[in-house]
């Protein structure tokens, strides 16, 4: 006989999510493997000779790249010295100061940061990020793309995304050629939504920053490192050749980060037989020593490897507070779809939804999941008011905020009419009013009619061989008779002239007035400190319109 | 430091703050004071030190002079001096080897684009010979001054060697 009870989980949607057993050999092993090295540093004249066990003439290039580069020496051994449990302890105690920590943290290997978070359980994992992220105030970021790569459709949802509290939205294609049209439309649609939301495109990597080099973009996130050698030359590059990377982009006035995650190497298989979390703490070393402001981190796209062994999910939350723990800012991933359980998904996104993170998505899908070109999210359009309402209930800023119907259609309408003037000032394909009318009401692709794909790719070869800029989409803007979202295109131009937003967590409130870990540091140190939610800012996350008033009744 | 320097550089300090009724705390880099986090951010504390990489005052900046065509993408960029002005503010809380990676960018501000995404290819794996690499390094040396840049290539250098991750023949 058959158990009814068993036959109703088996159907359960968790139950068609994959699994599988630990196998430390082989790096299949979210944290705590018995396989990974003990820490240690040897230093001999202001040089590392020895790191985690390997002495300087047995080093791999990573090894070589985070001794010369990632870890303050001054300190080292005086912080290495000290035992993990009682830097893990200090993480979670209110007394000791976020820069007493950093003193510590930031001058320890990998192995020992591996150490130390793995003392930790998830609430202390959580305890340690209200503490350790680096900006005042946490934020939110979301994915705008869809199957279609149309244009109209990316610039309605990224306004809509923008009046829903987003600070920075991502695109990337379906068609590689689309670049330039994806870029122009995420920016014109953000500003319309919110002036001063940063945009990005996510390409390859020399073609990304010459889009940021001409004014299509305002920062570059998916410049990925990774946590063995063999991985890192798949990815074709190095360390160096991405340290150089990072110093083209703010040589533009470019912001950028980098990312990496658990699960990247042993899904490419060469793991090297360590634990997911010390191969990730080594990409965050690299990202510090790089000199990079901030890491996406949380294991991105391998979600379901790590997803699918033991702990895994206390292995994601543990390698963003690695990245906290040195200084970085921490965008935190929740993206990638990687469960069919509603329950599991919530749970994965507790960790940095709750203790809040510089970025808690990586994003947010501002889409249907159908879409989603980053293969799906964690968090669709369609879970919009599920986040409200658990902001709600929780009390806590996840970033966004209820909206009306009526101004997040006027929004969209709006971009899509700005980007339907701009196209027509700088001779592209047009946008026709038909466009405009279901790009405004529409909920995904599904809604939106075809456009002629090959007539835009010729028309965006053409652009980008006239050299078009981001001084001639404000140009083209004004002259459309949007001299609003011009003067919001124009203002972002501006901020890479000064650089302010170069640093660490940075956002732009309003005004195009920068917020980051400068002028808005982190200062938690217990109860009633760090970010206090405002009275304006509860009404606004409380007020959902489809509560009932008591006086009502 | 001097001690008579530094009383007349406090005197100075004092002045200065007399005259703005600002904060004793917010030395300008022209008064040989470091930048710090207290003059964050540039844009609105020290928009008067910033210029374009075409000399043009940041304050001068304007949309309608987009408009018109007086601004163009050439002076919508950052320029060296600002990056080091970034780079004393990173340093200022800590941040040394982001201070460090501005202080890089700092230098390939004058590399043009389409050379500047030449050389990063170049520095992917299997891409180069150690002698193109050093020949790069010399490059950024010599003609455009970007020492540490150049220390950054060299360094490549040796350890794809070590490694043998230079161009195979």
């Amino acid at each position: 006989m058959k158990s009814k009870r068993f036959e109703v989980l088996a159907n359960r949607p968790v139950n068609q999510d994959g699994y599988v057993k630990e196998w430390p050999e082989v790096g299949l092993i979210a944290m705590n493997s018995p396989f990974d090295p003990t820490p240690s540093i040897k230093i001999e004249n202001g040089r590392v000779t020895e790191l985690d066990g390997k002495c300087r003439a047995d080093f791999d290039m990573l090894d070589t790249f985070i001794a010369d580069h990632a870890i303050r020496l001054e300190n080292a051994e005086k912080a290495m010295a000290l035992d993990s449990l009682e830097i893990a302890r200090k993480i979670v105690d209110i007394n000791v100061s976020r820069k007493e920590i950093l003193d510590i943290t930031l001058s320890i290997t990998p192995a020992k940061l591996t150490e130390v978070v793995g003392k930790m359980t998830i609430v202390e994992i959580m305890m340690g990020m209200s503490k350790m992220r680096a900006r005042l105030m946490p934020a939110n970021q979301c994915h705008v793309t869809n199957v279609k790569d149309n244009p109209v459709q990316i610039a309605a949802d990224a306004a809509e995304a923008g009046v829903r509290g987003f600070a920075e939205m991502e695109t990337t294609v379906g068609i590689a050629r689309y670049a330039p049209f994806n870029a122009i439309a995420i920016m014109v649609g953000a500003q319309v939504g919110r002036p001063g939301v940063m945009t990005q495109c996510a390409l390859e990597e020399a073609t990304e920053l010459m889009l940021g080099m001409r004014g299509f973009t305002t920062y570059a996130e998916t410049i990925s490192v990774y946590g063995t050698e063999p991985v890192f030359m798949d990815g074709d590059d190095t360390p160096y050749s991405k340290a150089f990377l990072a110093s083209c982009y703010a040589s533009r006035g470019l912001k950028m980060r980098f990312t990496s995650g658990t699960g990247s190497e042993v899904q490419m298989g060469y793991a090297e037989g360590k634990s997911m979390l010390y191969l990730e703490a080594r990409c965050l070393a690299i990202t510090k020593g790089a000199g990079v402001q901030g890491t996406q981190n949380g294991s991105v796209s391998c979600v379901g490897v790590p997803a699918g062994v033991p702990g895994g999910i206390r292995a994601i939350a543990a390698e963003n507070l690695i990245a906290m723990l040195l200084d970085l800012e921490s965008t935190t991933s929740n993206d990638q779809t990687f469960t069919h359980s509603d329950l599991r998904r919530v749970a994965r996104s507790v960790p940095q939804f709750f203790s809040g993170t510089d970025y808690i998505c990586s994003g947010y899908s501002a889409t249907p999941n159908y879409d989603n070109m980053f293969a799906g999210s964690n968090w669709d359009a369609e879970d919009y008011d599920d986040w409200n309402i658990i902001q709600r209930d929780m009390k806590i800023d996840g970033g966004l905020q209820p909206v009306r119907e009526e101004d997040v259609l006027k929004a969209r309408n709006k971009a899509a009419r700005a980007l339907q003037g701009l196209f027509r000032e700088l001779g592209l394909p047009p946008i026709t009013d038909a466009e405009v009318e279901a790009a405004t009401y529409a909920n995904g692709s599904n809604d939106m009619p075809d456009r002629n794909v090959n007539e835009d790719l010729k028309a965006i070869e053409d652009m980008m061989a006239r050299n078009v800029t981001g001084v001639d989409f404000v140009k083209a803007l004004d002259k459309a008779g949007f001299p609003d979202v011009a003067n919001n295109i124009y203002n972002m131009l501006r901020q890479k002239v000064a650089g302010d937003y170069l640093h660490t967590a940075s956002i732009f409130g309003d005004n195009f007035h920068v917020l980051s870990a400068v002028n808005a540091p982190n200062d938690y140190h217990g109860p009633m400190t760090g970010y206090q939610i405002s009275e304006e800012r509860w009404k606004q996350l409380s007020d959902i319109p489809n509560a009932i008033r008591p006086e009502d009744i | 430091m001097d001690q008579e320097l530094l009383m007349k550089q406090i005197v100075e300090q004092v002045m200065q703050a007399m005259n703005n009724g600002g904060s004793v705390s917010a030395p300008a880099a022209s008064a040989g004071g470091k930048v710090t986090s207290e003059n964050y951010p540039l844009s609105e504390n020290m928009a008067d030190k910033i210029k374009t990489p075409t000399g043009k005052p940041f304050t001068s900046l304007s949309y309608e002079k987009v408009i018109s065509g007086d601004i163009t993408a050439d002076d919508m960029r950052i320029s060296p001096d600002t990056l080091e002005m970034q780079a004393q503010v990173a340093e200022s809380v800590n941040r040394e080897a982001f201070a460090g990676n501005l202080r890089r960018a700092a230098e390939l501000i004058a590399v043009p684009d389409d050379r500047l995404l030449e050389i990063y290819n170049a520095l992917r794996p299997y891409r180069s010979s150690k002698q193109d690499l050093v020949d790069i390094a010399n490059e950024l040396d010599q003609k455009y001054g970007a020492k540490t840049a150049a220390a950054l290539v060299r360094e490549a250098a040796d350890v794809y060697e070590q490694r043998g991750r230079l161009k195979k023949f």
